[in-house]
């Protein structure tokens, strides 16, 4: 390979190759496992988080996400193309609204996962599929 | 690696009981650890892990980070609180070092 990865950093823009290599990360990223670990083993229903992301994204080292879950102790995302599933977890202490705006790294196109963690102690899960322009990959 | 600098921005005085807006903001490669730099030596990971915001004591709101997020965390979210205070952040770095702001809520009489 002719270019390092940090002369490809200076070409996609530094924060925008955030995480090479992207050949064979998705086999190993193991995202339902992260899920099973966060949920504690339990299977989330489908539904009932709000997960706002782009479509299209320009930059992937940068990614605007927003999640929201009425009534949420736990808010966790997870992405299911990048060199590992997780990205972050947000826990609500009962002064804050369970809703949070955050910036991602996404290696390329792929799905993003908000789980939610509701008052009740049952968990619920949206799924958001985001094209990534200049990802990882490049 | 300069010294990161935290921002926050929240309204200088707020309703009690009524949600407003924080945004935070800490300056942070956060350093995957999948990287090499121009020598080919790996970059080891170096990212903020944990994010938290307290009001006179009480967790708000704790975020636990990966390497996904992005450089200069970002956060924003909204809270609401009883009574005049001091909101407490702190963003913890995997090398140990924390780093914390503190500023005070103001909510508007009557």
């Amino acid at each position: 390979m002719a270019l390092t990865r940090r002369d490809v950093l200076r070409l996609g823009g530094a924060a925008a190759a955030a995480m090479l290599p992207c050949g064979a990360q998705a086999a190993s990223n193991r995202v339902e496992e992260a899920i099973a670990q966060f949920s504690g083993g339990a299977t989330p229903r489908d539904g009932g988080v709000v997960l706002e992301v782009p479509e299209i994204a320009d930059n992937g080292g940068a990614v605007p996400v927003r999640v929201a879950a009425e009534g949420a102790r736990r808010i966790a995302l997870f992405a299911d193309g990048n060199p590992s599933p997780g990205v972050v977890v947000f826990a609500f202490g009962s002064l804050a609204t369970p809703a949070a705006s955050t910036r991602i790294r996404l290696a390329g196109s792929q799905n993003v996962i908000a789980v939610a963690e509701l008052a009740d102690g049952t968990f619920r899960k949206t799924t958001r599929a985001i094209v990534v322009t200049a990802g990882g990959c490049g | 690696m300069a010294r990161p600098t935290p921002r926050v921005r929240f309204p200088k005085s707020v309703t009690a009981g009524v949600p407003f807006r924080v945004r935070t903001r800490i300056t942070h490669p956060m350093h995957t650890g999948l990287l090499h730099d121009r020598d080919g030596k790996p970059v080891p990971r170096r990212i903020i892990n944990r994010f938290s915001v307290r009001f006179d004591g009480e967790v708000a709101i704790s975020v636990e980070l990966e390497r996904a997020v992005s450089a200069d965390p970002y956060f924003e979210f909204e809270m609401a609180v009883p009574e005049s205070g001091e909101l407490e952040f702190e963003w913890v770095d995997d090398d140990g070092s924390i780093y914390g702001l503190s500023k005070r809520v103001s909510v508007n009489p009557g």
